[in-house]
């Protein structure tokens, strides 16, 4: 059986969390959640994964803080950006992510980008 | 030797040539806090002060929607009533801001004035422009009209109004753009419009342009900058609506999807769902009081009971089980001014921003202080992990929040209380060890809560 590929998600909203972290699970992904950046880039650095969903606006670092870090440090891994700010989509190519998508209660939209990324 | 001298002059000698007393006349309005009116009225005043250029009379015609339209004329309505004016400001000691306001009583006075003549005057511009007055904006050359009524290309109902045959038009232009024209002529001394009389009122035409042009700029910059910030709104409160809705729509999916196959986890569904809608209506209430603006002047009112209120209220009581609350309370409390309701409010919303921070087995620490003769100061101090460096100087700005699901308008809506009534916020916080927030109320001279 192969082995399920590694997704850390960072979203400061706790019911936000939850809800994808249930939702990705259920797609067969191992999913790792953070609160914030800094408890972000800890799970990274114990840890390897194989993409990371973050949000732009949080307390303390903000997303496109830890994607520079994350740049920093590893090159090679995919980013999703999600975040609530639909007037950010055409920047996002400026920060390094390699998708973007806007928070929306269906999350078809967030799944495929998984999916295409990961190439699963 | 070494001569100095003060910038601002003051008034030219009226015996200086016109060309100086233009420049110290107009240079001066550049030190004054006028409107564009007045500084129209001062480029019209200049080329009629007899110490400035000289004319009689001068019109001033705005180009608006396509037409040339009348909006002032200054000069005297007959020759007695211009030997009077000329008494007046040739009196000594009369400087430059005393004939603005001469002029500008002479505009207001009601009825009966030029400027009440010209203000239903209107000329087309365009195609059917050519004639005159508007073909002087129209073609951007000065017109100096000799022998009016003989020259088939004046609008006869101008020259009805106008009523002389000697006059010169003057185009305001500002990027080849017209923007309105100065019409001038010499009705009661009837004397000749020279070559440096015209080329005086070129100049004077140059600076009113720009006068003309740089209004609209600045009511064009002020407008984008308006419109800048309702953006950055509309931005910040489709975030904070869009993050609970999503939660919403997310779990009422999953419960739509795998209904009844566990109970526990639909009921824990609906408790979210539930949960995120009291938070739209937290944030719709708070976006409520934000976007309000206060109408009502602030009164004198007693902060004990509604300080001791908001120390009672149930939800603070549960919310703040296991920290402990130190309340040292005047007893007398001298009224203050406010508005009560909103006092309130802000006071609620700080224990709870004191209760956030705190952590379990710790303090919030509630105290008055009725020590300095202006001020009464409330201080709600938490033992929470401070504020961080960074974070400090938006501390009070719209929709910033370290708090997870925070709306981020508790902190603004206390600040904009307490200008609102002369009072006003303060904060010292240092990291590890805690915040305090002072509310300082300004005093009303009379009465205590004894």
């Amino acid at each position: 059986m192969k082995k399920p590929k590694k997704i850390l998600l960072v979203e400061d909203e706790e019911n936000l969390r939850l809800l994808y972290q249930e939702e990705l699970d259920k797609e067969g992904y191992e999913v790792t959640a953070a609160g914030d950046a800094d408890e972000a880039l800890a799970a990274l650095r114990e840890g390897r994964f194989d993409l990371v969903i973050t949000d732009i606006r949080m307390p303390g670092k903000d997303g496109i803080e830890l994607i520079t870090h994350i740049m920093g440090q590893r090159r090679d891994i995919p980013i999703i950006i999600n975040s609530a700010y639909q007037s950010h989509k055409d920047d996002f190519m400026t920060w390094a992510a390699d998708a973007y998508v806007v928070k929306s209660s269906s999350l078809d939209e967030l799944k495929s980008r998984v999916k295409e990324l990961l190439g699963s | 030797m070494i001569e100095t001298h003060g910038l601002y002059l003051g008034d030219v000698e009226r015996n200086a040539p016109k060309e100086l007393v233009l420049l110290s006349i107009i240079a001066q309005s550049y030190f004054q806090p006028f409107s564009l009116q007045d500084n129209l009225l001062v480029i019209l005043t200049a080329l009629t002060s007899g110490s400035g250029v000289g004319f009689n009379r001068a019109m001033l015609f705005r180009a608006e929607g396509g037409r040339l339209k009348g909006e002032m004329w200054l000069g005297p309505t007959s020759s007695e009533e211009a030997r009077s004016i000329w008494e007046i400001l040739s009196t000594p000691g009369i400087g430059y801001i005393e004939i603005v306001e001469h002029n500008r009583a002479l505009l207001s006075r009601a009825g009966g004035t030029l400027s009440e003549r010209i203000k239903t005057l209107s000329f087309p511009l365009g195609e059917n422009g050519l004639r005159i007055p508007s073909r002087a904006v129209e073609r951007g050359e000065i017109v100096n009209v000799r022998g009016a009524r003989g020259e088939p290309e004046v609008d006869r109902r101008f020259l009805d109004v106008i009523g002389v045959e000697d006059f010169l038009c003057v185009p305001l232009l500002a990027r080849e753009e017209p923007l309105g024209e100065i019409i001038l002529d010499n009705a009661f001394t009837k004397t000749a419009i020279t070559e440096s009389d015209i080329k005086l009122a070129a100049i004077c035409g140059l600076i009113a342009g720009n006068y003309i042009y740089t209004a609209a700029l600045h009511k064009k910059m002020l407008d984008m900058e308006k419109f800048a910030a309702m953006g950055e709104m509309a931005m910040y409160i489709t975030h904070q609506l869009r993050n609970p809705l999503v939660t919403i729509g997310g779990f009422t999916d999953q419960l739509l999807r795998y209904e009844g196959e566990d109970r526990r986890k639909s009921r824990r569904n609906l408790e979210i769902i539930r949960a995120e809608t009291r938070r739209l209506e937290d944030i719709v209430y708070k976006l409520g009081h934000f976007l309000k603006p206060e109408q009502k002047p602030p009164a004198a009112f007693n902060p004990g009971p509604i300080l001791r209120g908001a120390l009672d209220d149930p939800g603070f009581r549960a919310k703040s089980r296991g920290r402990r609350i130190r309340a040292r309370l005047a007893r007398a409390m001298p009224l203050v001014i406010g508005y009560p309701t909103h006092v309130g409010e802000a006071l609620r919303n700080l224990l709870d921003n004191a209760l956030d921070a705190t952590p379990e087995g710790g303090t919030v620490f509630v105290q008055t202080s009725n020590a300095d003769p202006r001020w009464f100061v409330v201080k709600i101090k938490d033992t929470g992990r401070g504020i961080a460096d960074r974070d400090r100087d938006r501390l009070f700005l719209p929709f910033f929040t370290t708090k997870e699901g925070g709306v981020g308008l508790g902190l603004h809506f206390v600040k904009r209380i307490m200008e609102s009534c002369g009072g006003a916020i303060e904060v010292r916080s240092r990291e590890g060890k805690g915040t305090e927030f002072r509310l300082c109320f300004v005093k009303e001279d009379r009465g205590t809560d004894a």
